[in-house]
């Protein structure tokens, strides 16, 4: 009873804003951030999931899905891919440059992608070094504009156990070191400068605080008028912003940093996080050698997982900084023997975050993406943490584990419905949702 | 440094009767800076009160010094040998490993290994390192003659080290001052998880010589294993290339003039004198002179053997001499100029038959350069370490190649030197490695039987007080001759022993080994199959 009021008064406010209600009734729903939902209903509004929970009432007049035979999932997110990116840019060291460029809205991969439940995607530049940012999309639009979800999702960086690749992340963070001095030197004098000017005339003082409130005004209308998925980091940096305003009176602006060494002040900022990718257990201790000493900045791990992969040397590691591993549902073989390692699993027993992405960017390595992930399962991976492995943990990745990667509240309508367990084979895609509106339906297609 | 580390026990108030400190080695070539420095780290480290404590307890301890202590224990703290001996107080807490009935000897030290050691099979054989294995090649046929006088010198063929013009010597020498500019980059590309230094364990070797540095075999952890770096210093002495010894001999005046006028200049402290110039003298031969290098030589022959010992005794420096293969024949000459040998007692040399003098490979080589005093060290024929490699014809027997100089005479106990303190006089990191002796790094090895022997398999390895390799855990060797189950629970065998060793005391130390050889039961005797002594 008392769920049943909650519900109406809840119901309440997105019925009022006007939204196309839609109720969604399944067999089970894999919430993933609750657990799983038996004869579960949700109710969709405004290409956000409103309410969600077991055998709930709905109100008169909105329309049911009675779908008794699905189950449904949150929206695949895959975290690290390079599927429908442009082949062989090359790049070493742009980590300015976002992958933006690359895709194409018409390829006809998106809408395969799309048909497999696959609602988000990291698409990474392609490269060596420290090759760019990553951007999320969706595979689902007529523009980029569309297609875009967040960028940047993350900055990509490779490094391994050799002296270039160590320096070239050093050297980075060194630059950052350079510029800070320089704004502060600059702020000095910019210091200086004003208790001349304010010995000198105070009119003209508040003359340039009129302009300042001025200018604050600005960003917050920008705010506004910005998409479904307004940019965290954007946010914060005016956020930031305002605060050292608000300090210091009158404004200081800082010299515009080079744009090689941006991204890497974004990273202390924690506006911008980094995907670290390595390979071999070593490139772990040479990376922490690295990047430890920059406490601020948040980086998740990524490695491909082959029969040369020794990284469960160091899963106990990883897991003991709980940090977030986006890496293959592949089982490897143990250096220089036959013994099975099942490394995700490991490392999720270590205590580490997983995500995983498909084993290859192509459609069949996304056809095979969740029985591959099943197969884990089998040998020991528990399913929760898999089920997390390609939605929710994977969206974090991206830095959009508060907009999507679970079915909650608020959170985006981005639904996979299947005909069964998702991880067996057999299961089959019956419809999928994105932002609110399905955009694959099997039945209607036939 | 000895009396600093007295002092630190007194401190401890860890003097016991039975304790036998082994001595430090007396003038060592350590370099005296560095050894305080560690000196002071390990002061640092004594004021944490979390020390860790690492203990081997009741192997019969080679300290490679010439002691041999049966049943002894030895106290690691934070990774440096606190202690070793008899009643030996072992903190609570600490990680002990049982080598009762086994052998506890100092880590090996690996010349010249392949980097593949250090950064696993992905490793790119950098110039550097295939210079050790290409001098390597047996000499025969590269060599001509060329009449010189009367007598026939043999010469290699034009086009290998530049039989003719002084160019190619200048480069080499040149290309290796470039080379020792740079830092090394083995910090930044240390694998501590490759299959190839589980291999070197396996072996024994807890410290390998990767190009011009020295890296500790540590595991897990990438912290702190650059151990020393650039102590060779690379010298030409080829026969065939006269020129090139020539602009070896003026490289040398030159800079021991600059020593001698430096020297001056210090002496003298007058600030209106300037400071001699360094300009136009080789950095190389600068700094072996400055005893901050010694001078490598890679020679075989009589004749080249017979200008490096009188050239370095000239300079008075002590020669590093690698191949040495005639050595044999000039040991007096050589033990004068206190050289060290780098030998490979395996390798075969024919006698030059045009020469009626004695010459070619020995199998006593070893053996008789150790009587004349020079300090051998053995390094195997290839040092690549590999799965493929053929028992013997690699690393993973450098134990077998020392036996071999056994065979030809040499002491055991110089065998061993020549596999651990000598190489890290060598190598200049004696001062940290190479033998068992409070104050220097825990890095030891446990074998089941005798290191020269064949059959001895190294059963624990020990780098930095922390164990990195137990033969039962690895996939290598576990399955060969497994280490016999233990007949009885060790906790109950401890205690008793303790109460022993307290009744008796010191006075009967000898009985109480017995004792300790009785009560470690029959696993041992086993282990041990009569091969012991």
């Amino acid at each position: 009873m008392t769920l049943a009021l909650l519900f109406t008064l809840l119901l309440q406010t997105p019925a009022k804003a006007g939204g196309d209600l839609l109720a969604i009734r399944v067999k089970r729903a894999e919430t993933v951030a609750q657990g799983p939902i038996e004869h579960a209903l949700i109710l969709v509004a405004d290409g956000k999931i409103v309410e969600i929970g077991e055998d709930l009432p709905v109100e008169r007049g909105i329309p049911v899905l009675d779908r008794p035979e699905w189950v449904a999932t949150p929206g695949l997110v895959n975290a690290h891919t390079r599927a429908g990116g442009e082949r062989g840019s090359g790049r070493a060291f742009e980590p300015h440059a976002l992958a933006t460029l690359e895709i194409d809205p018409r390829n006809e991969l998106w809408e395969e992608l799309l048909e497999l439940g696959v609602t988000t995607l990291a698409l990474y530049p392609d490269g060596q070094g420290i090759p760019g940012q990553a951007i999320a999309l969706q595979p689902h639009g007529k523009s980029v504009q569309d297609m875009l979800v967040a960028a940047p999702a993350y900055l990509q960086v490779y490094l391994q156990a050799s002296a270039s690749s160590k320096k070239a992340l050093r050297d980075a963070f060194q630059k950052v070191d350079e510029y800070e001095d320089k704004v502060a030197k600059e702020r000095e004098k910019w210091e200086k400068e004003q208790e001349k000017k304010k010995k000198a005339s105070k009119t003209s003082g508040k003359k340039e605080d009129e302009k300042k409130e001025e200018k604050k005004e600005e960003p917050k209308a920008e705010d506004k008028k910005g998409g479904a998925f307004p940019q965290e980091d954007e946010k914060k940096d005016e956020k930031k912003e305002e605060k050292k305003d608000e300090k210091k009176t009158e404004a200081f602006v800082p010299p515009a940093p080079d744009e090689k060494v941006k991204p890497f002040l974004d990273l202390r900022k924690k506006s911008l996080t980094a995907m670290m990718s390595i390979r071999k257990a070593a490139d772990y201790l040479h990376l922490l050698d690295v990047v430890e000493k920059e406490k601020d900045v948040q980086w998740f791990l990524q490695f491909p997982l082959g029969d040369d992969g020794d990284l469960y040397e160091v899963a106990q590691k990883i897991g003991e900084k709980k940090l977030l591993v986006v890496t293959a549902p592949e089982i490897t073989l143990q250096t220089n023997s036959l013994r099975e390692r099942n490394i995700p699993a490991e490392l999720v027993r270590a205590g580490a975050k997983l995500a995983l992405t498909p084993r290859s960017d192509t459609l069949q390595g996304h056809r095979d993406w969740l029985p591959d992930v099943g197969r884990l399962i089998g040998q020991g991976l528990p399913r929760e943490a898999a089920l997390a492995a390609v939605t929710l943990e994977a969206a974090r990745a991206l830095g959009l584990g508060e907009e999507l990667g679970s079915l909650e509240k608020e959170k985006a309508a981005n639904i996979v419905f299947w005909s069964g367990d998702p991880f067996e084979p057999s299961a089959r895609v019956q419809a999928v949702m994105l932002g609110g509106k399905f955009v694959v339906e099997v039945g209607k297609e036939e | 440094m000895r009396r600093a580390l007295s002092g630190f026990f007194a401190l401890l108030a860890l003097s016991f009767p039975g304790r036998v400190a082994a001595q430090q080695e007396g003038g060592e070539g350590g370099s005296p800076p560095a050894g305080q420095e560690s000196e002071g780290e390990e002061r640092k480290k004594d004021d944490e009160k979390d020390a860790k404590y690492f203990a081997i307890v009741g192997g019969d301890v080679y300290t490679g010094s010439g002691a041999i202590l049966r049943g002894a224990t030895l106290l690691a703290r934070n990774g440096k040998i606190a202690e070793i001996g008899y009643d030996v107080v072992v903190p609570e807490g600490t990680e002990k490993l049982d080598a009762r009935g086994l052998r506890v000897y100092p880590g090996l030290i690996a010349l010249g290994a392949t980097s593949r050691m250090s950064t696993g099979a992905t490793a790119v054989e950098g110039p550097d390192a295939s210079e050790g294995t290409g001098d390597e090649a047996p000499p025969e046929p590269e060599i001509e003659i060329r009449w010189d006088g009367l007598l026939p010198v043999p010469v290699p063929r034009a086009g290998q080290s530049g039989a003719t013009g002084t160019e190619p010597p200048d480069e080499q020498f040149q290309a290796e001052e470039e080379g020792e500019e740079k830092k090394s980059e083995i910090e930044d590309t240390f694998d501590p998880f490759n299959s190839f230094l589980v291999l070197a364990l396996a072996t024994g070797i807890t410290t390998a010589q990767q190009s011009s540095a020295v890296v500790k075999l540590k595991r897990y952890e990438i912290d702190g294993v650059l151990l020393g770096e650039r102590h060779l210093a690379s010298i030409p002495w080829d026969l065939g290339n006269p020129s090139g010894i020539k602009s070896t001999r003026d490289k040398f005046a030159k800079a021991a003039e600059y020593q001698r006028a430096l020297r001056a200049w210090r002496e003298r402290n007058d600030k209106n004198l300037k400071e001699p110039s360094k300009k136009g003298v080789d950095t190389t031969a600068n700094r072996v002179l400055a005893g901050e290098a010694l001078a490598h030589f890679r020679a075989s022959q009589r004749e080249e053997l017979l200008g490096i010992a009188r050239f370095a005794q000239e300079y008075g420096i002590r020669p590093v001499v690698e191949g040495c293969e005639e050595g044999w024949t000039v040991a007096d000459e050589l033990g004068r100029a206190g050289a060290y040998a780098i030998l490979t007692p395996r390798h075969r040399m024919p006698k030059d038959e045009r020469f009626v003098r004695p010459g070619g490979a020995s199998i006593e080589n070893a053996a008789l350069l150790h009587l004349a005093g020079v300090q051998v060290a053995v390094r195997p024929e290839s040092t690549t370490i590999d799965f493929i490699g053929t028992a013997g014809r690699d690393l993973l027997a450098l134990p077998v190649e020392a036996g071999f100089a056994v065979r030809g005479g040499l002491p055991e106990e110089a065998a061993l030197a020549a596999m651990t303190i000598v190489p890290a006089r060598v190598l200049g990191v004696d001062h940290r490695v190479g033998s068992l002796a409070p104050g220097k790094d825990c890095d030891a090895i446990v074998t089941d039987g005798d290191i020269l022997h064949y059959q001895t398999f190294v059963q624990y390895a020990v780098v930095d007080g922390k164990l990195v390799y137990d033969k039962e855990k690895e996939l290598y060797f576990a399955h060969i001759r497994p280490r016999p189950k233990e007949p009885a629970p060790a906790a109950a065998e401890e205690p008793k022993a303790e109460v022993e060793s307290g009744e008796k005391e010191e006075a009967k130390e000898e009985a109480q080994e017995e004792q300790d050889d009785e009560s470690s039961g029959e696993d041992e005797k086993q282990s041990d199959g009569g091969k012991d002594e």
